[in-house]
C-alpha cells in the first residue's frame, strides 16, 4: 500500500477508538461533555485529514484511472481490500472497486474485471445490508449485474487459465443469488433456482477436474449455508415442495459439515447453524412449535455474552429476534413465553452496550434493526420505546442529548403556540377546536416531547456513518443516510407504545411548501398529527445549527444565526405560522440553552449508569 | 280634362301600379291611379297618401324638377311585397310606376342581416378579446413592475418572469388566431404538400397536449386505430394545429378529473396509393346546447358566456379547424349533448408517401431485444409491433429483472440486439440503471429510449446515461424499424461508406485544459472526430492567461479538468469568471472528474462552473455535453 493509504487507515482507527464513550462514563456531566468536545475536536482533525488525502492522492488517480502505473493499481486493490473488513470504509471500497473495473475495461483485462466486478458486487451486498430493511431494491439490481456478468465468463471457462479467477467465477455465480430476498415468491424462487444452478456446477466432476486446487467443499458448503435463508422464505408459507425440500437439504448438509468440523477441531457446535438445522425441522413437521422454542430458549442460554463475533451477534442479537418472530404464530406462547422474551431483551441491551465501537458493524447493526422491527410489545411489559431510548443512550450518549434538547425545543414551542395560536393545533390527537386544544395541552406536549425524542431514531442504523465517518460524505453516503426518515418511521409504526411518532420520523426532512427535502413519497395530508411534525421539524433543523454532535465537519451557529437561517426558511422548510411563533421566543431560547446541554447530558449519563433501566 | 282622361287611360293596362299626377298651382296633385296601384290599398284609398312616406310624397307633390330614378331610395312594402317607385315627366303629368322588386329586396335584406349579425360578433369578439388581451397583459405589465420593485430577490424576479412567460404565451396564442383566421378569411393559406410522418405529428401533438390535460388534471388517452400506412402527404404544420385545436378544445371544455380520449387510424381510400385519416376526439366535459352546435364552427362564436366564462380563447378555433379541413378536402362534423361531453370527427384524404418498411424488416429479421417497460399493455403492444418486424423480445418491469434477462442471455450464449427502454418504470432510478447497462453491455450496444415527453428537454440527460437514440410514443411500426435499423450492421455500414460522421462540430473551438499527457492526446483525438478546434493548456494559470489573452468569443467553450498543479480547475473557473472580457461570465466551463464529495460538487457550481463530466472520459457523454452547450451537431 502507498504511504497515505496506510496513514488513512491508521486514522479510521484513531476516530474509532476516539468515538468510543466507555472510559468517560464515569466522570460527571461537566467533564462528560469536556472530554467529549475535546475528542470530537481531535476526531474533525483527523478527518479533515483523510479528506486531504483522498483529494490530494486517490481522487486524482481515480479521475484518471486509464492513466495509472501497474504499481499504482496493485496499490489501490490492496487499499481497497483494507478496508472492507469491519466495513471500515465499504463505501470507499466501493468507489476503489468500480474504478478498477473500468481500468480493467479499458485495457480488456479479463481476469482483473472479473474479480473487480465480484469484489464490487461484495462491496455493495455490505452497503445493501445497511438499508434492506427498508429499500431492498437499490442495489440489489447492481449486484445481479455485477456478479451475473462476472458469472456469465462461466461460458469462457477454458480460455481462464488463472485458477483465482475461475474461483471468482464460481463465487460469483453463487453470490448472484444475494441480489435477490425471499420477501417475495418471485425473488424467493429466483434465488433457489440460482442457487440450484451454482450447486450444479459446483458438484459437476468435469469442473472439479478441470480446476482441480479450487477449495470446492468450501464453495458448496456456502452454497447449501446460503440456500438455508430460504428458511424465512418458508417462515412466511409461501415457499412450494421443491423449495422447502431444497432448505431441508442443506439445512441437513450444513449440519453434517458442523458436526464434522466440530468433532476434528473440538470447537463447540454453531449455535447459528444448530437454530437453522432445528428451524428446518420445525418446519417439515418434525418439531412442534414449543419443541424449537425449548431449543431455542436453551441455545441462547448457553451464549457468551462477550462474544462479538458473528456467531456472538447471533446468539445475542439475532436469535432473541428469531424466537419474537416465532412466538408471534401463537397467541398462546406470546403470552406464555413473556418473561423468556424480557429478559432476553434485557440481556440483548446489556450486549450492546458492551459492543465495542470497531465490532459495530453493518452485519451488527441489521441484526439490531431486526430486532426493532419484529420487536414484540407487551403492554404491561417491556415498551419498544423505553428498549429504543435506551439503546440510543448507551450506544450514542451525545445522539440522545441531541434528541433531548430537541425533544424540549419541541414541547415549549408547542407550548408557545397553545398560547398564541391554538388554531394550529386543531387535528391533532382529534382535537376538533382550540377549546380541545386548550384542554389537551398536557397530552400535546407530551406527544411534542415524544416526537422530538424519537424523531431521529432511523440515525441508528447509520451510526457508523455518522459519529465514525472517517471522512467528509460522498454524495452516495448522503443518498444512502437519506433512507433513516424512512427506517425509523418503519421501526416506530410496528409498536402500540412508538406509532404516534412515526410521522415525525418520516417527515421531519420533509418541506413544509412541499416542494424540497425528502423522502419524496411523504404527504403531510395522510398525517392528522402534521402540525406535530412540523414543529419538531423545525425544533430537530434547529438544534442541528446549534450542535456539532452530528455533524463534526460544521461548527455550531450562535443562537442569533440559528435563527435568523430559520426566519430564512420561513414559508420553504418551515410553516410560516409555527417558525413565526418560534421566532418570538428567541429569550426563552436562551434562557434554555444556559444550561439545556448539560442537563440532557446529566440525563444520558444518568440512564447510562442505571443498567437495568428497562420495566421488570 | 280630356287630354288628361286619354293620358291616364293609357296606363290602365300598363300591367304594373302606376299613378298621374297632374300639375296644379305650384305643384302637382295625384289624378289618377290604375287598378294595380289601387290594388294594393285598401278599401279605395290613396296609393300615395296611403303608402308613400311624407319626405317623398313632399318631392313628388312639389313644384321642383321631378325626382330621377335612384334619388328615392324607396322601397315600399306592400303585402308581403317590395316595390320600387320610378318617376319620370311625360306631357306635363308626373308618371310614378311601381316595380315589384320583392326577390331582390330579400336578397339584399339577408345579406344585410348577415352583415348586421357578424358585425355584431365581431363587435363582440372585439370586447371579449379586448378583456382577453387585457388579461395577459395586465399581468405582463403588473409583474414586470415588480420584478423592477424586487431586483434584489431574484427568487421574486424569477417568479414574476416565470408568470410573465406565461400570459406572454397565452396572448401570443390569442394573436395566432386571429391572424390565422384573417389568413384564411382572405384565402391566403397556401397548404405545404411534405412527407408526413405521423409517428412524429403525433408525438408532437402529445408533447403539446399533455402538460395541459396535467394541468387540468384530466385523463387523456390516445388510441391507435389500424395505420394501413404512416407516412402520407400533406401539410403537416396544418395537422398538427387541426389535432391541437379539436384537443385544446376538449381539454377547455372538461373540467378537473373528466376524460379526453384521442383515436386515430388510417384505412385504405377507393384510390390506390390513397387513405383516408380518421380522427376523433372524445370528452365528457360541459358539451354544447343544440343552439350553439349549429354554429360551432363560425368564427368568433362562443358557447353562454355563463357556463364559459373563466374560460379563455377567441372563439377561432373551431372556425379555423373546419375551415383547415375542409382546404385538404376533408369533413369535420361534431355531436354533443349539453352536460355530457362532446366529439368532433374528422376525415382528411390523403396519399400515401413511400416508406423503406420492407427494407428495415429484412435486416431486422431475426433478431432480439430486451425489452424495458413497466406498462403492461404497452409493452404487449411493442412486443407485437416488434413480432411483425420478426424482432422477438422478451419484456422486464423491474430492473431486477432487465438485469436477470441480461445474465440469462450471458449464461446462454446469446446477445440481446438491443435495450428499448421506456423513460419511466416504477422504482427504477433509470439514470442510474441506464449506465450500468452501458457499461455492462459495452460501447456498442445500442439503448433506445421510448417516451411521449418531448426529447429535447431529455437528450441532455439521457445520452448522458448512455442512451443512443430515441423513438417517441405513441409508437409506430415505421419509427421503431428505423429507430432499430439504424444500428444493423447494413445501416452502419452504410452511414460508414457515406463518410457519414454522428456528431459534427464543425466551427466550434475549445479550450482544453488538462495537466495529464495522455489525457489529453486521447481527448483531442476523441474530440478532434467531431471536427472541433481544440487548444490546450497544462494547467489552471494557463487556462486563464490563455482565455484572457483571445478575443471575445474565440473560444466556445472550456473543458477544464479540476486537479491541476500551478492552479486547480475551482481556483482558474473563478479567476476566469472575474476577469473583464465580454464573454467571462457566460462561457460554458464544464469540470472534468467522476469522483467527488458533496462539497466538490457544490464547490464546482459556485465557483462558476456549468456541468461536469465523469472520468474517464465517455465520448457519448462529452458530446452530449458539447451539444448541450454548443448548440446541435450534426448527426
Amino acid at each position: 500500500m502507498k504511504k497515505y493509504q496506510l496513514s488513512y487507515i491508521e486514522n479510521l482507527k484513531q476516530i474509532m477508538l476516539l468515538s468510543d464513550t466507555a472510559s468517560e462514563l464515569g466522570l460527571d456531566a461537566e467533564h462528560f461533555l469536556s472530554a467529549r468536545q475535546d475528542k470530537r475536536g481531535r476526531i474533525s482533525v483527523l478527518v479533515k485529514e483523510n479528506t486531504a488525502l483522498l483529494r490530494k492522492h486517490l481522487f486524482p488517480l481515480l479521475d484518471d484511472i486509464t492513466t495509472a502505473s501497474a504499481e499504482d493499481i496493485a496499490a489501490l486493490e490492496e487499499f481497497a481490500s483494507a478496508l472492507t473488513p469491519g466495513n471500515q470504509d465499504v463505501m470507499l471500497a466501493y468507489s476503489i472497486h468500480n474504478a478498477l473495473i473500468v481500468y480493467a475495461r479499458h485495457y480488456k483485462l479479463r481476469d482483473m474485471l472479473i474479480r473487480e466486478l465480484y469484489n464490487t458486487g461484495m462491496a455493495l451486498f455490505q452497503l445493501n445490508s445497511l438499508i434492506e430493511v427498508t429499500d431492498p431494491y437499490r442495489y440489489r439490481w447492481k449486484m445481479q449485474m455485477l456478479f451475473g456478468e462476472a458469472a456469465a465468463y462461466i461460458r469462457n471457462y477454458d480460455e481462464i487459465e488463472d485458477p483465482e479467477t475461475r474461483g471468482y467465477i464460481h463465487r460469483s455465480m453463487g453470490n448472484l443469488a444475494l441480489g435477490y430476498n425471499t420477501r417475495s415468491i418471485e425473488s424467493g424462487e429466483k434465488k433457489m433456482q440460482i442457487l440450484r444452478r451454482s450447486l450444479q456446477v459446483l458438484t459437476d466432476p468435469v469442473y472439479q477436474q478441470k480446476t482441480p486446487s479450487l477449495p470446492w467443499e468450501t464453495y458448496i458448503y456456502k452454497s447449501h449455508q446460503e440456500r438455508t435463508t430460504g428458511l424465512s422464505f418458508l417462515r412466511t408459507g409461501m415457499a412450494g415442495a421443491r423449495i422447502t425440500r431444497e432448505v431441508m437439504e442443506s439445512a441437513e448438509y450444513v449440519w453434517e459439515k458442523q458436526q464434522e468440523m466440530s468433532r476434528r477441531t473440538g470447537r463447540p457446535l454453531s449455535t447459528r447453524w444448530r437454530v437453522t438445522y432445528n428451524l428446518a425441522q420445525y418446519h417439515c413437521g418434525i418439531l412442534t412449535l414449543r419443541q424449537l422454542l425449548t431449543i431455542m430458549e436453551e441455545l441462547y442460554m448457553q451464549r457468551d455474552v462477550s462474544d462479538f463475533t458473528d456467531e456472538g451477534n447471533y446468539t445475542n442479537l439475532f436469535l432473541p429476534n428469531i424466537y419474537a418472530e416465532y412466538l408471534s404464530k401463537d397467541s398462546r406462547f406470546k403470552t406464555a413465553k413473556k418473561e423468556v422474551l424480557g429478559h432476553m431483551y434485557r440481556m440483548m441491551l446489556r450486549y450492546v452496550r458492551s459492543v465495542p465501537p470497531e465490532k459495530m458493524t453493518f452485519n451488527f447493526v441489521r441484526n439490531l434493526m431486526n430486532t426493532f422491527i419484529n420487536f414484540v410489545e407487551y403492554p404491561d411489559g417491556i415498551r419498544q420505546r423505553d428498549f429504543l431510548l435506551q439503546l440510543v443512550v448507551c450506544r450514542n450518549p451525545e445522539t440522545f442529548v441531541y434528541l433531548q434538547m430537541t425533544a424540549s425545543a419541541a414541547r415549549m414551542l408547542l407550548n408557545r403556540i397553545i398560547d398564541r395560536k391554538p388554531e394550529l393545533l386543531c387535528g391533532v390527537l382529534g382535537c376538533a377546536d382550540t377549546d380541545e386544544v386548550l384542554a389537551s395541552r398536557e397530552e400535546l406536549a407530551q406527544l411534542a416531547y415524544d416526537c422530538g425524542m424519537f424523531h431521529n431514531i432511523g440515525q441508528l442504523n447509520f451510526a457508523r456513518m455518522t459519529t465514525m465517518a472517517g471522512r467528509n460524505w460522498l454524495k452516495e453516503e448522503q443518498d444512502l443516510f437519506q433512507y433513516h426518515v424512512k427506517i425509523g418511521a418503519n421501526i416506530l409504526k410496528r409498536c402500540e407504545s412508538t406509532k404516534l411518532f412515526a410521522g415525525a420520523a418520516e417527515g421531519h426532512h420533509f418541506y413544509y411548501n412541499t416542494l424540497g427535502g425528502y423522502p419524496d413519497d411523504y404527504d403531510p395530508k395522510e398525517h392528522e398529527n402534521q402540525a406535530i411534525v412540523d414543529i419538531v421539524s423545525l425544533a430537530a433543523y434547529f438544534n442541528r445549527l446549534l450542535n456539532d454532535t452530528i455533524d463534526y465537519t460544521r461548527p455550531p451557529l450562535p443562537l442569533d444565526a440559528a435563527l435568523q437561517k430559520i426566519a430564512d426558511k420561513s414559508g420553504t422548510r418551515f410553516s410560516p405560522a409555527i417558525a413565526s411563533v418560534f421566532l418570538e421566543m428567541k429569550d426563552e431560547l436562551a434562557e434554555y440553552l444556559k444550561d439545556g446541554r448539560l442537563k440532557a447530558y446529566d440525563m444520558a449519563l444518568h440512564y447510562l449508569k442505571k443498567e437495568d433501566s428497562l420495566p421488570q | 280634362m280630356k287630354k288628361q282622361e286619354k293620358f291616364t287611360s293609357a296606363w290602365e293596362d300598363a300591367g304594373l301600379p302606376v299613378i298621374v299626377l297632374a300639375r296644379t298651382d305650384g305643384g302637382f296633385a295625384p289624378v289618377y291611379q290604375n287598378s294595380a296601384a289601387a290594388s294594393l290599398c285598401e278599401d279605395g284609398g290613396s296609393f300615395l297618401t296611403d303608402r308613400v312616406p311624407e319626405e317623398i310624397r313632399a318631392r313628388l307633390l312639389g313644384g321642383g324638377p321631378c325626382p330621377v330614378e335612384g334619388d328615392l331610395p324607396f322601397f315600399c312594402r306592400i303585402q308581403g311585397g317590395a316595390y320600387s317607385l320610378v318617376p319620370f315627366s311625360w306631357e306635363g303629368f308626373r308618371v310614378c310606376m311601381l316595380h315589384d322588386v320583392t326577390g331582390y329586396y330579400n336578397e339584399n335584406q339577408r345579406i344585410l342581416n348577415e352583415a348586421v349579425m357578424a358585425n355584431k360578433a365581431k363587435t363582440s369578439f372585439l370586447s371579449e378579446m379586448s378583456h382577453d388581451i387585457r388579461t395577459p397583459m395586465g399581468a405582463i405589465i403588473g409583474m414586470t413592475d415588480i420584478a423592477l420593485m424586487q431586483q434584489d430577490n431574484p427568487a421574486r424576479v424569477k417568479e414574476c418572469l416565470n408568470k410573465i412567460k406565461v400570459a406572454s404565451g397565452h396572448m401570443m396564442s390569442l394573436l395566432n388566431e386571429v391572424l390565422d383566421m384573417s389568413r384564411i378569411e382572405s384565402g391566403r393559406i397556401l397548404l405545404q404538400e411534405e412527407d408526413v410522418d405521423l409517428a412524429d405529428l403525433l408525438h408532437e401533438v402529445l408533447t403539446v397536449i399533455r402538460p395541459q390535460t396535467d394541468a387540468g388534471e384530466l385523463h387523456f388517452s390516445l388510441k391507435l386505430g389500424e395505420m394501413a400506412e404512416e407516412r402520407l402527404r400533406g401539410d403537416s404544420v396544418r395537422l398538427k394545429q387541426i389535432c391541437i385545436n379539436l384537443l385544446s378544445n376538449a381539454v377547455k371544455f372538461t373540467p378537473a378529473g373528466g376524460d379526453v380520449k384521442m383515436t386515430v387510424e388510417v384505412v385504405p381510400a377507393d384510390e390506390p396509393n390513397r387513405v383516408l385519416l380518421r380522427l376523433t376526439v372524445q370528452d365528457n366535459g360541459i358539451g354544447m346546447s343544440e343552439e350553439f352546435l349549429q354554429r360551432i364552427f363560425v368564427a368568433f362564436e362562443r358557447e353562454e358566456k355563463s357556463t364559459t366564462s373563466k374560460i379563455q380563447g377567441t372563439g377561432l378555433g373551431m372556425a379555423i379547424t373546419k375551415n383547415l379541413v375542409e382546404l385538404m378536402g376533408g369533413t369535420i362534423s361534431v355531436a354533443s349533448r349539453l352536460h355530457e361531453g362532446s366529439r368532433f370527427s374528422v376525415e382528411i384524404p390523403f396519399t400515401a408517401s413511400p416508406d423503406h418498411e420492407e427494407r428495415y424488416r429484412q435486416a431486422l429479421c431475426g433478431r432480439r431485444v430486451l425489452l424495458f417497460c413497466g406498462r403492461r399493455e404497452l409493452a404487449e403492444h411493442i412486443r407485437d409491433m416488434l413480432g411483425r418486424l420478426g424482432v422477438s423480445a422478451d419484456a422486464a418491469d423491474s430492473a431486477e429483472a432487465a438485469v436477470e434477462l441480461i445474465n440469462e442471455m450471458a449464461f446462454s450464449g446469446g446477445e440481446y440486439f438491443a435495450l428499448l427502454t421506456t423513460e419511466k418504470v416504477k422504482g427504477v432510478e433509470m439514470l442510474l440503471f441506464l449506465p450500468q447497462v452501458r457499461q455492462r453491455m459495452g460501447a456498442d450496444f445500442p439503448i433506445l429510449l421510448l417516451s411521449d415527453s418531448d426529447w429535447s428537454q431529455l437528450e441532455y440527460v439521457y445520452t448522458r446515461a448512455g442512451v443512443d437514440a430515441f423513438i417517441p410514443l405513441p409508437l409506430f411500426r415505421t419509427r421503431l424499424s428505423a429507430g432499430l435499423y439504424a444500428f444493423t450492421e447494413e445501416a452502419r455500414q452504410s452511414l460508414s461508406e457515406s463518410g457519414g460522421q454522428r456528431w459534427n462540430f464543425h466551427g466550434k473551438r475549445i479550450l482544453l485544459a488538462e495537466d495529464n499527457e495522455i489525457n489529453r492526446e486521447i481527448a483531442m483525438e476523441l474530440l478532434g472526430m467531431a471536427n472541433l478546434q481544440i487548444e490546450t493548456v497544462e494547467n489552471g494559470r494557463e487556462a486563464v492567461d490563455r482565455f484572457a489573452e483571445t478575443s471575445p468569443d474565440y473560444y466556445d467553450m472550456i473543458l477544464m479538468d479540476i486537479q491541476m498543479p500551478v492552479m486547480n480547475g475551482l481556483e482558474a473557473t473563478r479567476a476566469i469568471r472575474a476577469l473583464d472580457c465580454a464573454d467571462a461570465r457566460d462561457i460554458p466551463i464544464v469540470a472534468m472528474t467522476a469522483n467527488a464529495f458533496v462539497e466538490d460538487v457544490k464547490n464546482s457550481l459556485a465557483a462558476g462552473m456549468n456541468a461536469h463530466i465523469a472520468k474517464p472520459l465517455d465520448m457519448n457523454q462529452v458530446y452530449s455535453t458539447l451539444d448541450y452547450f454548443l448548440g446541435r451537431g450534426c448527426r
